[in-house]
């Protein structure tokens, strides 16, 4: 365990090498998205236009958390990227299992935006009466769910990445397009009009970031949510080992 | 000595850029395609997104559905025409200077400014959500029962590039930081465009004042598409002329190219110290 902390702990550091101030722009962006998106819903709640079934505190309880939790509420290892970097074949040439090896990298690398972002804005949005508590105690259960759900889809995009000879930008445009719609992270997922929730409610990605932050709001049935979690990790798991093991062989790497 | 730079000169260098273009299409055509895709898909998400919520609520602020979907047509004909003209690393410029590609662009017999212009134009590859764009403002338009004139298809033309214009020079300013820090700053103008994406397509209608002025001034995203679709609408926001987003435009297009000049000054006198002698990058 000790060598995947410091893994982790390297990742970290990689970050902040160039100094902190570099982390400084993605910082201010992702405040500057999140405070207007909360003003949005404020707008749109008290319109009173149609019906939410969610209160405006709810709601900005449930968008402040997924900007908090942006990276583990969506997985995004370096994997489809290295692949054509050449840096993944650093990783087998390490006595250490390579899945393993890009967990602990990823975990890593959240590290200094959790510090340097989340800690902060956790503590402004609560001292302007949003509700930071969880509505369930299972929440820690269904975020765990969620980032491991989050590993294993991450590992078919990275299979899905050597099929399209590694064509990273690609990949990274697709998962944006997943996390903006089918994974609730934006949008709860029983706020999509024209019928699309009850479409997409049990897809995988609405496992994935919408499932821990409607169980910390508290808006959904949490047994069903925990239920379909530990279902898709059963399926998707074994799917993405099986799919690496076999993908792997075409793996074509350059990069300097 | 650089090669004489006349229109004609420049819309030949268009067209070599076009034809580059659609030889990588008819090459690769398979991962061509899904590049396309993966675009319209991508911002297609990102649209859909804020036109569900005001679909769902029957509007957003004061803007009911068909205005938030006249507005993301707007902006996804800003996407369009951005990747029509920048397929090339050439709006992502933190990318070419912090690569030390500026060098290779030096050896060339044009000026700098013109290789930059035309070097990204992709009409072939780059054009899907142009396309989409201009369905999208069909629709809306027709819906809104707008009056398109000569004059008001003008006013889109003068918005989109003034739109463009926001966009490249706020890259170019971040941009010129990879002048003084190569390695940490190669990646701040996709910080800079695809970060800043998503803010630019909400509609800040019934957001306060204290938010939307700060949204139109120090971080523009108002006017990625809220601000000029209002104003295409007959009604700029804020009491201010529809002219904002041009003359905005402007004067942070003279502040760019004086900051850049500065950082480029910075990169001929001292070069880039990217790469080793023996070729890998640093």
């Amino acid at each position: 365990m000790r060598k995947y902390i410091k893994t982790a702990h390297l990742a970290a550091r990689e970050k902040t090498n160039g100094g902190v101030v570099w982390l400084l722009p993605e910082i201010l962006i992702k405040a500057a998205t999140l405070v207007p998106l909360l003003f949005l819903w404020r707008a749109v709640l008290t319109s009173g236009a149609g019906s939410a079934g969610m209160s405006v505190s709810q709601i900005l309880s449930y968008t402040t958390v997924s900007a908090l939790l942006s990276e583990p509420l969506t997985v995004q290892t370096k994997a489809s990227g290295w692949l054509s970097e050449g840096v993944i074949l650093k990783l087998y040439g390490r006595p250490l299992p390579v899945l393993g090896q890009l967990a602990a990298q990823t975990v890593g690398g959240w590290l200094p935006n959790l510090a340097l972002f989340s800690l902060p804005t956790a503590a402004i949005a609560v001292s302007f009466g949003v509700n930071l508590i969880p509505a369930s105690p299972l929440f820690p259960l269904s975020l765990l769910l969620c980032v491991s759900l989050g590993f294993a889809v991450d590992l078919l995009f990275s299979c899905l990445a050597l099929k399209l000879r590694s064509i990273d930008w690609l990949i990274s445009r697709l998962r944006q397009a997943v996390a903006a719609v089918l994974s609730g992270t934006v949008i709860p997922i029983r706020l999509l009009p024209f019928g699309v929730a009850e479409a997409v409610k049990l897809q995988p990605f609405a496992s994935l970031g919408g499932a821990p932050l409607s169980v910390f709001i508290g808006s959904a049935d949490t047994g069903e949510i925990l239920v379909l979690q530990i279902l898709w990790n059963l399926i998707l798991w074994p799917a993405a080992l099986l799919i690496w093991r076999k993908s792997r062989e075409g793996m074509v790497s350059y990069g300097g | 000595m650089a090669d004489k730079v006349t229109l004609r000169r420049i819309l030949r260098l268009f067209a070599i850029s076009a034809r580059m273009d659609m030889v990588y299409l008819l090459r690769d055509t398979k991962f061509a395609l899904l590049g396309i895709l993966g675009d319209l898909v991508n911002n297609l998400a990102t649209v859909s997104g804020v036109f569900l919520i005001a679909a769902r609520f029957g509007g957003i602020g004061e803007m009911n559905a068909d205005e938030v979907l006249f507005m993301m047509a707007y902006s996804t004909l800003s996407v369009g025409v951005f990747t029509l003209f920048g397929s090339g690393n050439n709006i992502f410029i933190s990318r070419i200077i912090g690569r030390g590609q500026l060098d290779h662009m030096f050896t060339q017999p044009l000026p700098l400014g013109v290789q930059l212009v035309t070097g990204g134009f992709a009409p072939f590859t780059g054009g899907g959500n142009l396309l989409v764009g201009t369905v999208l403002t069909v629709i809306s338009v027709s819906r809104l029962r707008l009056a398109v004139t000569p004059l008001w298809l003008a006013a889109l033309i003068a918005y989109q590039a003034a739109t463009l214009a926001v966009t490249v020079a706020r890259s170019y300013i971040v941009s010129s930081l990879a002048f003084y820090a190569p390695a940490e700053a190669e990646e701040i103008s996709s910080v800079a465009i695809n970060d800043t994406w998503v803010v630019g397509t909400f509609p800040l209608s019934g957001m306060p004042k204290a938010l939307q002025i700060p949204l139109l001034t120090i971080l523009p995203e108002g006017l990625m598409a809220w601000f000029p679709a209002l104003c295409l609408l007959g009604r700029p926001p804020l009491g201010l002329t529809g002219l904002y987003p041009v003359l905005f435009a402007l004067l942070l297009s003279l502040t760019a190219k004086r900051i850049f000049k500065r950082g480029l000054r910075n990169y001929v006198q001292k070069g880039s110290s990217r790469y080793l002698p023996y070729g890998f990058r640093r």
